[in-house]
């Protein structure tokens, strides 16, 4: 029963969310406190949203490079019109159309011509910011709007709760995106384009449609992350979508979802995010350098992914 | 059989390049058979009426439907005129393994069972069953994974699907292949029942001539990407059909 | 694993469909830049053009050969390796160890390569980790270790190697064409083209294909290994910042050479080509002295546009809209 051993997949990494939380209340002093789990929480927020696009690509059976370069674009392009007298809601109407055309472009091309998006979403991904870049010559100015900051404010509260907007709006994010992937057409077509293409046109999908659609939505949510990440930073910068390439990309699959497609889904995704987050602060609390932290990390998503994301045999695909 | 019966008319349709073409034309409530030796053309006959064929000259039309006669150019419109598809390979090009019996049923239909994208799944569910006794599925429960199912009630699931879109023509692609007899015989009823109280047209490629003696009142025989010979109630035999696949009879008899 | 089925013998690389486009690309490339910069270009010059673009070759290669292998096979680690292999020769070896002799040196590095292959391909082939994701972590693993062995750039190399970037850059590229040559002649290389093109059929036709496609990323391994040789030959020092850049520009110099991401389709020729394209292209435009971000947006609009025309689909439905007028 495949669709019981996914949602097993998604529990597992909330189960290890549970684990690296208890052993680094053990280990480290001060890991279980209300300043650090905040803290952890709106960075797992952060790369959750950013990665919910991700997921709904990969259960697509695709994957987006772009993700990083449209976090800069959606960045940079924000702070610089909101900064130029822009209201911030059309600054964001804006920001939020260009990037769904963008992916859209990605994902059409991708399907119509049936060329990996690994390389679309990448040559795509480089002009967006090669564009950017021309257009702020290198020098990005502008900064957020104040609600923005204070949505994912570390210090933020809502009345007595101890956390800012970003935890609860993540929370209905997740229970949203649950309710679209199990109950639309879309949701249920994503599934099954992404398990089967040729069947999934036989039964009336149409591939290059489903494409655009979940490729701009991967961009969209991509840009919300990074307006998110200016409030977060406080100043704009091209580049601070970076270390999201891979980010999301773990995130994603040690929440469970596959990448031949299919299977998997966004709370999965979030417990992965929560999973890295921790690990991170963990690792970083042991006292290791940040370039050893990232090799333990890499170690970790293998040991993570070895456990329970392994692919079938060869034997049982026949 | 008159005009008014006529649901589906095909055209100078080409099955490879040189050949002859075909036209003809497809009456509600018929059961017409393909055959032929394995390649002969007959599946892309059937493709070509499916509207998932690339035939450059030829036309495929619905006749007497709400439009009045319609034209398709690919098969998301030929669904949308009720002539409906099929596939031959279950498992590649039929199921979606990972999803449930109930999703395996409604991806096609789905619109129709949405308000603003959002799924009525009462309705679905309710959908389902009604075909569920129709064809006799066993499925331990709509959410259950299609994987569960043995191969003769996955492909009643996948016939279910294709009669959730309301068809006038179904067009199936030896639909009993892999069929233990006694589901087999099941179909048939169901077949018959379709075109005789329904008034669907069918047309059934099968790569097993019993079965279209015992069920199709036409059968038209392909050889060499050409349709060779068309035999009806009457002239059919095992013999004659055998004969006709294997060129020793040529022309109309 | 007799009864394999064989690749039919292909057309020379220029006549091959996927090629014929970076190959047009690299004829027009060449010409432009000669035209800009005729002293660069001049034969006296081969040599160290070569060793310019000799890291850029052979990290294409080393990302070709899993890429050939097909389902999902790809090897993202290639340029973090190349960077770890670059200090460990740096730091470790001549520094910490004062080894400089050549007989130790580039056999080290080779066997690096070759074990990063080994490991590559036991998380993706034997263990079936997606390998997307076990490269990833293989290159966090390694750009981590790289960065934590020697912090910032430093070191100097000693003048044999310096010269694998001018008069003897052609050594570490022909020993790789050598190597390649060798193995096309292999059974192991019709086995992998027919993993790459259906591994099903393949498996049913006998071939182990865990084991080969396990073989695709220890044989890309040996190639990054020798890659890793030419950069360090290149930069002359140790420098952990600078390998990872390599992936996403040989996966991108890969697909515009014309090698399928899908498996069975590419080779030495098609990563060589692509390669070239892109080193060419980052010349010419540094020659016009444009800004980083153009060079950028160059990359960006000639991968796309390499690609889509590359597209089997698109020319399919170019040839119905021909047939159709």
């Amino acid at each position: 029963m495949k669709t019981s051993l996914t949602s097993n997949r998604a529990l597992i990494a909330f189960l290890g969310v549970v684990l690296v939380f208890l052993l680094g209340t053990l280990i480290i002093p001060g890991f279980g406190s209300v300043f650090s789990v905040r803290a952890m929480l709106i960075l797992a927020s952060l790369l959750a949203i950013a990665a919910l696009g991700q997921t709904l690509v990969m259960i697509l059976g695709g994957i987006d490079l772009s993700i990083p370069f449209v976090i800069g674009f959606a960045n940079v392009v924000f702070a610089s019109l909101y900064g130029s007298g822009t209201p911030a809601l059309v600054a964001l109407l804006m920001v939020i159309v260009v990037a769904a055309c963008i992916g859209a472009i990605s994902g059409g091309l991708s399907a119509a011509l049936s060329i990996h998006p690994l390389i679309v979403t990448l040559g795509v991904g480089t002009l967006v910011q090669a564009g950017v870049q021309m257009w702020t010559r290198g020098l990005p100015t502008g900064s957020a709007p104040p609600f923005v900051n204070e949505f994912v404010s570390l210090g933020g509260t809502i009345g007595p709760l101890p956390f800012p907007w970003l935890i609860p709006f993540t929370l209905m994010l997740t229970l949203g995106c649950f309710f679209v992937l199990q109950r639309t057409v879309y949701g249920r077509r994503l599934y099954a384009l992404g398990s089967n293409l040729k069947a999934a046109e036989l039964a009336l999908v149409r591939p290059v449609s489903m494409w655009m659609t979940t490729f701009a939505l991967s961009a969209v949510f991509a840009a919300f992350a990074g307006i998110l990440l200016l409030g977060f930073t406080g100043s704009s910068s091209a580049t601070v979508g970076t270390p999201y390439l891979f980010q999301t990309v773990s995130a994603v699959v040690i929440g469970g979802t596959a990448l031949i497609g299919g299977r998997g889904g966004f709370p999965g995704t979030v417990a992965g995010a929560i999973v890295l987050v921790e690990l991170r602060t963990l690792l970083i609390g042991l006292g290791l350098s940040e370039a050893l932290v990232q090799s333990a990390l890499g170690l970790l998503i293998l040991a993570l992914v070895a456990a329970y994301g392994r692919d079938q045999h060869i034997r049982n695909l026949i | 059989m008159s005009d008014e019966n006529i649901v589906l008319r095909y055209d100078n349709l080409v099955l490879s390049a040189g050949r002859k073409p075909l036209s003809g034309v497809i009456r509600a409530g018929e059961i017409a058979g393909v055959a032929g030796l394995e390649g002969h053309g007959q599946e892309q006959f059937l493709l070509a009426l499916a509207g998932l064929g690339r035939s450059r000259d030829g036309s495929v039309t619905v006749e007497g439907g709400t439009a009045g006669s319609a034209r398709y150019k690919d098969h998301y419109e030929a669904a949308r005129n009720g002539v409906v598809y099929l596939p031959r390979d279950r498992r590649a090009t039929g199921i979606f393994p990972v999803l449930s019996v109930l999703d395996n049923f409604a991806i096609p239909s789905m619109p129709r069972f949405s308000f603003a994208g959002i799924l009525d799944r009462k309705r679905l569910k309710q959908e389902l069953s009604s075909y569920t006794d129709f064809l006799s599925i066993r499925y331990p429960s709509a959410d259950a994974s299609i994987s569960a199912l043995s191969g003769g009630n996955q492909q009643k699931v996948l016939l279910a699907r294709l009669l959730a879109l309301k068809p006038r023509v179904m067009l199936l692609n030896d639909p009993t292949r892999g069929v233990d007899l006694n589901t087999r015989l099941k179909f048939y009823e169901a077949f018959r029942k379709l075109a005789a109280e329904n008034g669907i047209a069918l047309v059934i490629l099968s790569s097993e001539i019993e079965e279209i003696l015992q069920l199709c009142h036409t059968v038209s025989i392909f050889r060499d990407f050409e349709c060779s010979s068309v035999l009806d109630r009457t002239s059919m035999t095992m013999d004659r059909v055998m004969a006709a696949m294997f060129g020793q009879e040529g022309g109309h008899p | 694993m007799s009864t394999a089925p064989k690749t039919s013998s292909k057309p020379a690389f220029w006549a091959r469909n996927e090629t014929r486009l970076a190959a047009i690309l690299f004829v027009v490339l060449i010409v432009i830049n000669a035209v800009l910069n005729p002293v660069r270009f001049s034969p006296g010059n081969w040599l160290t053009v070569l060793g310019l673009a000799a890291p850029l070759l052979l990290a294409t290669l080393a990302t070709t050969l899993p890429f050939l292998a097909g389902r999902g096979s790809i090897d993202v680690s290639v340029g973090p390796l190349m960077g770890l292999i670059n200090v460990i020769i740096i730091k470790v070896l001549m520094g910490d160890a004062g080894i400089s002799s050549p007989w130790v040196i580039i056999p080290a590095a080779l066997l690096l390569g070759i074990a990063s292959g080994v490991i590559n391909g036991f998380l993706a082939a034997v263990l079936r980790i997606q390998p997307i994701v076990a490269t990833l972590a293989t290159y966090l693993i390694y750009s981590g270790l790289a960065l934590s062995i020697l912090p910032s750039p430093s070191g100097s190399v000693p003048s044999w190697l310096a010269d694998f970037a001018g008069p003897l850059s052609f050594i570490p590229v022909s020993l790789i064409i050598v190597a390649w040559l060798l193995f096309k002649r292999l059974p192991l290389y019709d086995l992998l083209m027919a993993v790459g093109s259906d591994d099903r059929t393949a498996y049913t036709a006998g071939v182990n294909v865990p084991a080969v496609r396990f073989l695709s990323y220890v044989f890309g391994g040996l190639i990054a290994g020798m890659a890793a040789l030419a950069l360090t030959a290149l930069i002359g020092s140790g420098d952990p910042n600078i390998g990872p850049g390599y992936t996403l520009i040989a996966v991108a110099a890969a697909a515009l050479g014309g090698v399928s991401l899908a498996g069975g389709i590419g080779g030495l020729a098609a990563a060589f080509i692509g390669a070239a394209d892109i080193f060419l292209l980052q010349n010419m435009l540094t020659s016009f002295n444009v800004s980083t971000f153009v060079l950028q947006a160059a990359y960006g609009i000639v991968l796309v546009l390499a690609v889509c025309l590359n597209s089997e689909k698109l020319k399919a439905r170019f040839q119905i809209w021909m047939e159709s007028r």
